[in-house]
């Protein structure tokens, strides 16, 4: 009998028990956990150790205290840490996740994977704990799992942005705003920063739209939806309303209400990697990595140069984007190819999200994380947009604001708009204030949003799964008389991703993957990379012959490397790589 | 004054003279003795600590209050951030020294300070000036940073070694048929590259002192030395290329710098000490593309103001021709034009190319020339090829003079000036060439890029009387005429000048493009109601300077006061504040 199975037997029996318990209380059930009594739907964790519930959104405590629940009850998978503060001193934790008995964790090859750059982007936290809280589960009980682990390390850290995200959660918002940090920022250039922003005017606890009774109004409610949309009139037909953008205040007096709100950056466009100044790229702040926060990621990235793979979660649109950001920028063919294999399945795994390149399919940034990730640090990386509309109505269409309206009204039953109402204004007199909550739109509600997060981290998982994973093949010894040998190593890459992209070649951003041979009676003569295995070309190493430097080893291939020795007994070999591992094989010369 | 002991101890031959460059510890001293010598006009604080925990200081000069000297116009002097540029400190110091003095016994220097900020960061790479001091002396651009120059998995393992125990890593040259050189058939002391198409077969390697640690046959490919500041700002940035660190603005000292110029908006004008310079000549000068791209020449507009600098400058030290600018890329200077907008000028305040032109003779008043020193003559020589037509001879034997000119006359200006800083070949026994010859000599490090200490106080006087001319070419705004109009009972027509008299505009045109130059703005100090027409903040388009002016003009309603406070608040240009009488009576006023 299986594992599965058993467990399978057990829960039966445990809801046999439930119901003979319902038989003898006389007509009331029992209020027993019903988790006790359930049998888990295929796809989640069977044991929950950690008990979550993935259809709302936390904040930087709530994500916190999941990954630190998960680091007491899976010490063995988990390590927690800072990478750093944010403006306002919240911690940005990263739970790294591997098997930490097998294997040196600092040397296995990496995924980085983070979210909430953006701070109204929450389901991107979420997708980030609930691959940690997938992983430590499954871990032992499904192969694909045991496997990752294993072999590879994970650091996610689900908010890159924690002020932005507690603002979003916790204060008055509308979908965009947020976005940025909490340093303040002179939007309007009037010598004070953050003056004038949103106000809840109405005390209703949302950011909303004002509109005002305007026989001039340009606006009119929609015919067949008249609470939850807005048209314009005809040209030739007079309007109801003119419509007054957010709600708030002149608060600086200026003529203009809310122009100066809090922030005022995007810490997307603040990495180094062509980096454009503020004029130029709206949002770059004033130097790159000039925020704690983006700082903190780098420094982080930087000292682990085991990262192979790159994920960036944002919310929306549906897209798996990949660089570069901008017309021109760096990309190469071999890597662009990987790039696009990788995010076509993640098409397949993701109903209605597209594989899209950055400046061409969408719009060119300056700075962003995934063109710093991999024009920077040669690393496979993809910024994931989560949340599509087209999700509404399950059919691939993009959904009409009537389609918008007409799924809250009888899906969401209303929730997700503010229905208008009257509210006095000091500049405006009396206005309406209503319109969409600052949930609707670019997040998914809750019962699409585990499988959201489910989807996005079986994507994620593919593309770790791609990672170089390498082997010491075969360690053929041929003698050549006179203690003299001649042995040749192979070492395999049984992943898709080679060890060191075009771009970490080209730009030698990595140290070049080594195999070197060592033994205690044994000496190098001479030694290569065997450039032809056939007709047994061999390119030599011009100094040190004990160790061979290679450029790379690719995708699915092999190298073989040959070393020409005197001596005898046993002698190791090393394959040392900053994204594919360290590895040691033992063999020895034969007995004279 | 100087630790001169110190310095006579571990300063080479070459620096001998009056003045001595300064180490980063009596840099410490004296900028702790000149705060303490002068309290009321400077203060120094900790800008950064390095990496080998030494401080990069910011010095701030000005008298007043900490409240008024971070609003007044300001001059910043960067020097010490290109890891070779002894001179730029020295003269940061010694104009320092010297305008704090005049601050006590010049009236116009103390007016000029009474309404002027200058920030100054003398030194922000010290681990760099330590180079100069360390034993064996070895030029280095950046700071120690680790880094695997060769791409072979190994860190700094293949520094240079001072083999013939001079205490400097200089050149050394090998014998070798493979070699790339031949001596310069003018001047045995230096090689030129061997010409195979004239049938020219290399016989010398020219590789820098030391042996080759790591048995790569690359001698020295590989040591200590990695961030260079000056190539570390994000403009122009070349990613991955050598010394640029590990991305734009990635080093404590470079991030202290940018973090100061974003909380100090005051500073109009920015002077950087190192390789680029932008006053010896004229800059490129292109239309602006506005914010659709990426600029990649100063902005045409802006470009007098670069062209007044550059006479001014190159009439203080005394050039009377322009010569070719130098750039760089990812330099300080270019980020604070192009990125942030302000008048940005960079020096080299010495190398032999600007001594030879200086030394070059001029027409004096009576037409006839004075020389200080000849230029080289061309030596006679004949061409080494017989076979050779008489009119090809002559054109060969001028392409053989002109090959190596450059570093010919270089040389015989040093020969003349400071003989020490070439150190003569000397044959020593090498262990990576046993029985080959060998020699060790050429220029000592720092020697290129730094004039011999004789020199020092002259150009420092200079550059000094040059930095303190700028100080007096800020924008500087002030309040004009201010008139009143009764329109009706309570209601009034004011109209506001703003003057600005300083030289520069209250922002350069790309200092509009950037936005980083925030617009002039009146404040009138009045609740918005009162406002019929016009505002209580107006923003005002740039102000050129000599005496540009622009006007702000209300129609308010006042009933209870017979006066109006307003301010205007310029970022380069300084504040003004201003009252407006308000006439209760007569038509007069209309």
């Amino acid at each position: 009998m299986t594992s599965i199975s058993r467990i399978r037997v057990a829960l039966v029996t445990s809801i046999l028990s439930c119901s003979l318990l319902l038989a003898e209380s006389g007509g009331q059930p029992e209020a027993l956990d019903p988790a006790d009594c359930a049998l888990p739907a295929l796809g989640a964790p069977h044991v929950r150790k950690v008990d979550v519930a993935w259809n709302r959104y936390y904040d930087h405590a709530g994500l916190g205290s999941i990954l630190a629940r998960l680091h007491k009850a899976f010490p063995d998978l988990t390590a927690l840490y800072s990478l750093g503060k944010s403006t306002e001193g919240r911690d940005l934790w990263c739970l790294e996740v591997t098997a930490r008995r097998v294997g040196d964790p600092s040397r296995k090859p990496g995924m980085y994977a983070d979210g909430n750059i953006h701070g109204n982007e929450v389901q991107a936290g979420e997708v980030i704990a609930y691959t940690a809280w997938y992983l430590c589960h499954q871990y032992g009980r499904l192969d694909r799992v045991t496997a990752l682990l294993d072999n590879y390390v994970f650091y996610l850290v689900p908010m890159v942005n924690p002020d932005g995200r507690d603002n979003w959660l916790h204060h008055v918002n509308g979908a965009l705003s947020s976005r940025g940090g909490a340093a303040p920022v002179d939007n309007d250039r009037d010598g004070t920063a953050d003056e004038d922003d949103c106000e809840d005017l109405n005390g209703d606890g949302c950011i909303a739209q004002m509109r005002i009774k305007d026989p001039q109004g340009r606006w009119k409610p929609h015919p067949d939806y008249p609470q939850y949309l807005m048209v314009r009139a005809k040209p030739d037909e007079p309007g109801e309303y003119t419509l007054l953008g957010w709600e708030g205040l002149d608060n600086d007096g200026d003529g203009r209400a809310n122009e100066d709100g809090r922030g005022g950056y995007d810490m997307n466009r603040n990495y180094p990697y062509d980096w454009q100044p503020n004029y130029f790229q709206y949002g770059a702040r004033d130097y790159p990595l000039s925020q704690p926060e983006t700082r903190a990621v780098a420094r982080f990235v930087l000292a682990h140069p085991n990262i192979a793979a790159g994920q960036c979660y944002h919310n929306s649109g549906g897209m798996i984007l990949r660089g570069p950001g901008r017309e021109g920028g760096a990309m190469q063919s071999a890597d662009e190819r990987l790039l696009e294999i990788i995010a076509q399945r993640g098409e397949r795994i993701l109903p209605y999200y597209r594989s899209l390149v950055c400046w061409k399919d969408l719009y060119a940034t300056w700075g962003d994380q995934d063109t710093w990730l991999y024009a920077a640090r040669g690393i496979l990386a993809y910024t994931s947009e989560m949340w599509t509309p087209r999700n509404l109505y399950k059919n691939g269409q993009s959904p009409s604001d009537e389609d918008e309206a007409e799924f809250i009204k009888q899906v969401l039953l209303g929730d997700g708009f503010i229905p208008w109402k009257r509210c006095p204004h000091p500049t405006y007199g009396a206005v309406e204030i209503g319109g969409e909550r600052k949930e609707w739109g670019r997040t998914p509600p809750s019962f699409l949003l585990e499988e959201e997060i489910h989807r996005n981290m079986a994507f994620a998982l593919y593309h770790a799964g791609t990672m170089p994973l390498l082997r010491i093949g075969d360690v053929n010894v041929a003698p050549l008389g006179n203690r003299v040998y001649k042995v040749w190593v192979t070492v395999e890459n049984q992943r898709l991703m080679p060890t060191r992209t075009a771009q970490d070649v080209d730009h030698r951003i990595s140290p070049p993957d080594v195999v070197s041979l060592r033994g205690e009676a044994v000496q190098v003569l001479s030694s290569g990379r065997v450039t032809d295995r056939f007709f047994q070309r061999v390119a030599a190493v011009e100094c040190r012959p004990e160790r061979v430097p290679l450029e790379t080893i690719g995708g699915m291939e092999a190298v073989r490397v040959q070393f020409i020795v005197q001596g005898s007994g046993s002698f190791t070999v090393t394959v040392d790589s900053a994204r594919g591992g360290l590895l040691h094989g033992d063999s020895s010369l034969p007995a004279l | 004054m100087l630790s001169v002991s110190l310095v006579l101890l571990l300063a080479g031959a070459w620096a001998r003279g009056a003045a001595e460059y300064g180490s980063p510890q009596s840099l410490d001293r004296q900028l702790a003795d000149l705060a303490r010598r002068e309290p009321n006009v400077v203060r120094v604080r900790e800008l950064a600590e390095s990496r080998e925990k030494r401080r990069a200081w910011l010095v701030e000069v000005g008298l007043g209050s900490d409240t008024d000297r971070p609003t007044r116009p300001a001059l910043l002097v960067v020097a010490g951030i290109e890891g070779n540029d002894l001179a730029g400190p020295f003269t940061a110091v010694a104009w320092l020294e010297r305008l704090t003095a005049q601050a006590r016994t010049d009236p116009p220097v103390a007016e000029m300070l009474k309404k002027t900020t200058i920030y100054a960061v003398p030194c922000l790479n010290p681990d760099a000036l330590e180079r100069f001091f360390a034993s064996p002396r070895v030029q280095l651009s950046g700071n120690n940073m680790p880094r695997d120059d060769d791409h072979d998995g190994f860190v700094d393992e293949d520094p240079g070694e001072d083999l013939n125990g001079d205490g400097a890593i200089t050149q050394m040259r090998v014998e070798d048929r493979e070699g790339e050189y031949i001596p310069d058939p003018n001047e045995s002391r230096l090689l030129v590259k061997a010409d195979p198409l004239q049938g020219e077969r290399g016989a010398w390697k020219l590789l820098p002192e030391g042996i080759d640690n790591d048995r790569d046959k690359h001698w020295n490919e590989d040591g200590p030395g990695g961030a260079n500041f000056n190539r570390s700002f994000p403009y122009n940035y070349r990613y991955f290329a050598p010394e640029v660190g590990l991305h734009p603005v990635g080093d404590d000292e470079t991030r202290a710098l940018a973090d100061f110029i974003v909380s100090h908006p005051n500073i109009g004008i920015v002077l950087t000490y190192g390789a680029a310079d932008n006053l010896r000549g004229t800059p490129k000068a292109a239309k602006s593309p506005g914010r659709s791209k990426p600029m990649e020449a100063v902005d045409e507009r802006d470009m007098g103001y670069f062209e007044v600098m550059g006479k001014l400058y190159r009439k203080v030290i005394g050039l009377d021709k322009e010569m070719e600018t130098v750039s760089e890329p990812g330099t300080f200077s270019d980020w604070m034009y192009f990125h942030r907008g302000r008048l940005s000028l960079a020096v080299r305040p010495w190398d032999a190319a600007l001594a030879r032109a200086l030394a070059k003779p001029k027409k004096t008043e009576d037409g006839k020339r004075t020389t200080e020193d000849e230029e080289e003559k061309p030596a006679a020589g004949s061409s080494s090829d017989p076979n050779d037509a008489k009119g090809d001879r002559k054109s060969a034997r001028k392409e053989q003079e002109k090959r190596g000119a450059e570093q010919r006359q270089d040389l015989a200006w040093f020969d003349r000036h400071a003989p020490e800083a070439f150190v003569p070949w000397q044959t020593i026994e090498h262990p990576d060439f046993p029985g080959r010859r060998v020699e060790v000599g050429g220029y000592r490090p720092f020697a290129q890029t730094n004039p011999p200490a004789a020199l020092l106080a002259g150009i420092a006087t200079q550059q000094g009387d040059f930095l303190t001319e700028l100080a007096r070419r800020l924008p500087r705004i002030g309040i004009g005429k201010v008139e009143c109009h009764l329109l009706a009972e309570s209601i009034y027509e004011i109209e506001i000048q703003v003057v600005n008299s300083g030289f520069l505009p209250t922002a350069l045109a790309h200092g509009e493009t950037t936005q980083e130059v925030y617009p002039t703005r009146v404040i009138v100090d009045l609740e918005p109601a009162c406002f019929l027409a016009g505002a209580r903040t107006t923003s005002l388009p740039a102000i050129r300077g000599s005496g540009g002016t622009a006007k702000v003009r209300c129609t308010i309603r006042v009933a209870d006061r017979s006066q109006v406070q307003f301010q205007v608040v310029s970022m380069l240009g300084g504040r003004a504040e201003g009252t407006i009488e308000l006439l209760k009576t007569t038509a007069e006023n209309r």
